[in-house]
């Protein structure tokens, strides 16, 4: 018990700080939207989601959002996969390279990587000038519109995608496929009858991960996004920096939540469960 | 100079009791080994020595002085562990120098200590190298060095060949049987193998489910296993399913007289004390197949009751497979409820096949 | 694609090349042409390469006052942060790891939560906190916001990393006579460090570029490094001070980079995020 104790005293601080910083403003935001100081006293008001829904603004803010957050998801694991799948069953000098490869963008941070992508792919970028080198015409540059968000998005992603595909690979033992291979499967039966429903599990946190993550990500839309509309997590900003208006960024804030719930919940239902299975 | 004494050691993991009402007195000097199969509870008895596990209840004495309570760094003891849990980021001498240092003896007894225990282990001169530049072997005799330079009163060794190869696995037996004998340190070591226990132990403690089954000398667990289990697990053992009624062991293929109460029995045989004489077609049992080991032939047989038995033949008989035989008893063991009814020759005491043969009707 | 399935070491591997061709276009292209215009006097369109080379914009963004200033609020937040986050988080990854506790599961799974919403919500969410506590604007502030930031990946990590140390090598130090203190020090804290390690510097390079919260929380008076190079996209006219900061920027990725490779290489980096 006196262990059990000195356990609990070691492990206070950060649990204090997620109870404090993570948990208790995430009701505190929900709450304070929903319930308002009256005249006699606590009132109940959906005033603040109602203007939300409402506002053809901030509905369109929504909209692109959902429509950044999905197309990425897509493109990464379209990207990712192949990638996860070579470095997975692939054993010579390529692939140490490739993984290589494909990890360095985790360590090229966002905001650097959000100038590199103005410099290649804005007007007059390096795109245009080696196209207009070979004599062909200009492109209509990504920059400052939706795409260029999904472009950097995807960029920067790529490597936690690829890392936890892999991993998620890890699980498929060698001699699965083999046997598949030895009854007569060919490559694209061997991936669709016996790595995607193994992997079906780990495909799912890493979308989940990414949708998390790219659902209100803020610096890549900010800087190379449109300015109308704006993706959630510019739009936050904001409405809380610029607007001063802490209610309303507190409501796109929980709806933004509202949104994630699913995901968060399946990401965090699937790792406790993976830590079930290490411990016991 | 160090007695070992357990009374009455019981330890409860959550709802199961790995060891129960568990006692052993070990003399100086003594090596004692605990047999078991996996689960028996022999390292959870050795982990509590070392002071790894708080026993449940009873008391460990070492010279007298009771450490049940004490924590493993205040205990005499010195533990080898299987995996040999060497320390990776330290070289060899800082390996074996660790316990020294912490004793804060000078440099130079340190470095004589070290060198000494190296040569020891027959390592003289690999100090400075890492612990993974070592052969398993080798890193094995690190850390019994590591135990032994703390000249611990009582040496622990945890399946300490386990992962170990079988040809590596002999020498090093023989190795720490002998650096044993010289230091004259009293050692308790665990395993579940039969021949490691045969031939290292003074004497073998076999465990099952907690308990303790027999407590003796290797040659009398050999031929005198006080349970059936014992009898299993230690060499190769046939048993006999039947009953006894009348003063007579009756198996449908033959019967022996014994001279213990009615009832169900096991007869255990070992196979070098069956002895095998042709019959006719269709009578006795059947012989499945004879293995040809150069100093003998085995040779399996079937009962008519389906019952399977390992005979051992002198390698100039051949028997024919699918041929019959009279089976000629020599010593045997009668148990009841695993426990041992008698230890006994058939009628006559002697060797003599034919002198048995009245007992023996097929 | 799954060519790769097929392991035959002996005809050269297509699948391989190409993936390392496309890879290294799309990935090394911008940052080669960030480093291009950092030593770039002039570039003037359509000319594939630079009319002329120079460091006269190294001597230019070095002279501002508002870069040096920005570099030492990151390099004091972040190393606040860091050093708070390890003398927190390590003892709590030890428990973790080693001991046993009521309700320890859980805590360790509440860890998670700070992955699993929407990271800008939640710093708005954090932020109307902050706004009642007048920690909006201040050093503090911008540390505490942060510090949470870097709490998953300070407990699961290190905690990885002293479930990883064979208990068995621990009881072997307690056998030959150290207490648990020395067990700890001696032990169970060098065999786990090359990995917490890797925690503690990829900890500090995190924190070092993290911009939402500090923006959030810390605009206008704690105008970090980050926040200073967004400043410089929206409003400097010269394309130059950005590729220079942009390369200022850079190394402390880069000898994150160095050290890191060989756990991130590892499955051991995914399953901290849970894949």
């Amino acid at each position: 018990m006196g262990r059990g104790l000195k356990g609990l005293l070691l492990i206070a601080i950060p649990v204090f700080l997620v109870g404090w910083l993570i948990i208790y403003p995430i009701f505190a935001a929900i709450l304070s939207t929903l319930f308002f100081d009256g005249p006699e006293g606590l009132r109940f008001s959906t005033a603040s989601y109602q203007f939300f829904i409402s506002d053809p603004y901030s509905r369109a803010n929504l909209a692109l959002t959902l429509w950044t957050t999905g197309m990425c998801a897509v493109l990464l694991l379209i990207v990712g996969l192949p990638i996860a799948l070579y470095l997975r069953f692939s054993t010579n000098r390529f692939a140490d390279l490739v993984q290589s490869l494909a990890i360095f963008p985790m360590f090229v941070p966002s905001i650097i990587l959000s100038y590199a992508l103005i410099r290649t792919i804005g007007p007059n970028g390096t795109v245009d000038i080696l196209l207009n080198a070979v004599g062909l015409p200009k492109i209509k540059s990504p920059y400052l519109t939706p795409w260029g968000p999904v472009i950097g998005l995807v960029w920067d992603h790529l490597p936690l995608t690829v890392l936890m595909l892999t991993a998620g690979l890890g699980s498929i033992s060698n001699s699965a496929i083999e046997a598949a291979r030895d009854v007569g499967a060919g490559p694209l039966r061997v991936f669709w009858h016996i790595i995607l429903p193994r992997m079906g599990n780990s495909i799912l946190v890493t979308v989940s991960f990414t949708i998390l993550g790219i659902f209100s990500a803020f610096t890549l839309p900010y800087v190379l996004g449109p300015a109308s509309p704006e993706m959630m997590g510019p739009f936050m900003l904001r409405t809380f920096n610029a607007l001063y208006d802490p209610l309303n960024a507190k409501t796109q804030a929980v709806i933004s939540f509202a949104f994630c719930l699913f995901f968060g919940i399946f990401y965090v239902w699937s790792i406790a469960r993976n830590q079930k299975g290490q411990s016991r | 100079m160090a007695r070992l004494t357990i009374d009455n050691l019981r330890k409860a993991f959550a709802g199961t009791v790995a060891v129960d009402d568990f006692s052993l007195d070990v003399a100086d000097g003594e090596l004692v080994c605990l047999l078991g199969p996996s689960g028996s509870g022999k390292s959870t008895v050795l982990r509590m020595i070392g002071g790894f596990e708080q026993p449940s209840s009873g008391a460990i004495r070492i010279d007298g002085q009771d450490v049940t309570r004490l924590s493993p760094e205040r205990r005499p003891t010195g533990m080898v562990f299987q995996s040999h849990a060497l320390w990776s980021h330290m070289n060899v001498f800082n390996n074996i120098a660790f316990g020294l240092k912490l004793r804060r003896l000078s440099r130079a007894e340190i470095r004589d200590k070290v060198e000494h225990a190296l040569e020891l282990v027959g390592l003289a001169g690999y100090g400075t190298r890492q612990t993974f530049q070592l052969s398993g072997g080798q890193q094995q005799r690190v850390a019994l060095a590591r135990s032994l330079v703390l000249e611990p009163k009582i040496l622990l060794l945890d399946e300490p060949f386990a992962s170990l190869d079988q040809h590596l696995r002999e020498r090093l037996r023989e190795e720490v049987r002998d650096i044993q004998q010289r230091l004259g340190i009293t050692t308790l070591f665990v395993t579940h193998g039969q021949d490691e226990a045969l031939a290292m132990a003074d004497r073998i403690v076999v465990l099952r489910n907690g308990q303790c089954e027999q407590a003796d000398a290797p040659d009398v667990v050999y031929r005198n296993p006080q349970t059936q289990f014992v009898a299993g697990f230690i060499g190769q053992m046939n048993f006999i399913s039947a009953s006894v009624e009348g003063g007579r062991f009756l198996h449908p293929d033959f019967m022996l007289p014994v001279n213990v109460p009615d009832g169900p029995a096991v007869l255990a045989v070992r196979p070098e004390a069956l002895d095998l004489a042709s019959a006719q077609a269709d009578q006795g049992a059947i012989v499945l197949r004879s293995t040809d080991f150069g100093s003998h032939i085995m040779v399996d047989l079937q009962l008519r009751d389906g019952t399977r038995l390992k005979a051992m033949t002198a390698p100039d008989q051949r028997w024919q497979k699918r041929a019959s035989v009279h089976l000629n008893v020599g010593q045997f063991a009668l148990y009841r409820d695993n426990h041992l009814l008698t230890i006994g020759q058939p009628v006559g005491g002697s060797e003599q096949a034919p002198e048995v043969e009245p007992a023996l009707s097929v | 694609m799954i060519a790769g399935f097929s392991t035959t070491s002996g005809r050269f591997d297509w699948t391989g090349f190409i993936f390392a061709i496309l890879l290294a276009i799309v990935i090394a292209v911008p940052l080669l042409v960030v480093f291009t215009w950092a030593f770039t006097e002039v570039w003037r369109y359509p000319s594939v390469i630079p009319q002329k080379f120079g460091l006269r914009f190294w001597d230019q963004t070095l002279s501002r006052a508002d870069v040096w200033e920005a570099l030492s609020i990151s390099l004091r937040l972040s190393a606040t942060v860091t050093f708070l986050s390890a003398l927190i988080c390590l003892p709590a990854a030890y428990a973790f790891a080693r001991m046993k506790f009521p309700g320890r599961d859980l805590f360790f799974l509440s860890f998670l939560a700070s992955h699993a919403f929407p990271k800008f919500g939640l710093l708005v969410a954090i932020a109307s906190i902050f706004l009642q506590l007048n920690l909006i604007a201040t050093f503090w502030g911008v540390v505490l916001i942060q510090l949470v930031g870097t709490l998953m990946l300070m407990i699961w990590i290190p905690v990885a990393a002293f479930q990883a140390v064979d208990r068995r090598m621990e009881e072997a130090a307690r056998d030959v006579g150290a207490g648990p203190l020395r067990v700890f020090w001696s032990i169970t804290l060098p065999q786990a460090f090359p990995t917490i390690f890797a925690a503690v510097l990829l900890t500090f390079v995190s924190t070092f570029y993290e911009t939402e919260g500090a923006w959030l929380i810390g605009a206008p008076q704690i105008r970090t490094m980050p926040v200073l190079m967004i400043n410089f996209i929206n409003n400097q006219v010269v394309i130059q001070y950005g590729a220079v900061l942009s390369v200022i920027l850079w190394v402390p990725s880069f000898i994150a980079l160095m050290f890191a490779r060989r756990v991130i290489g590892t499955g051991a980096f995914a399953k901290g995020f849970g894949a």
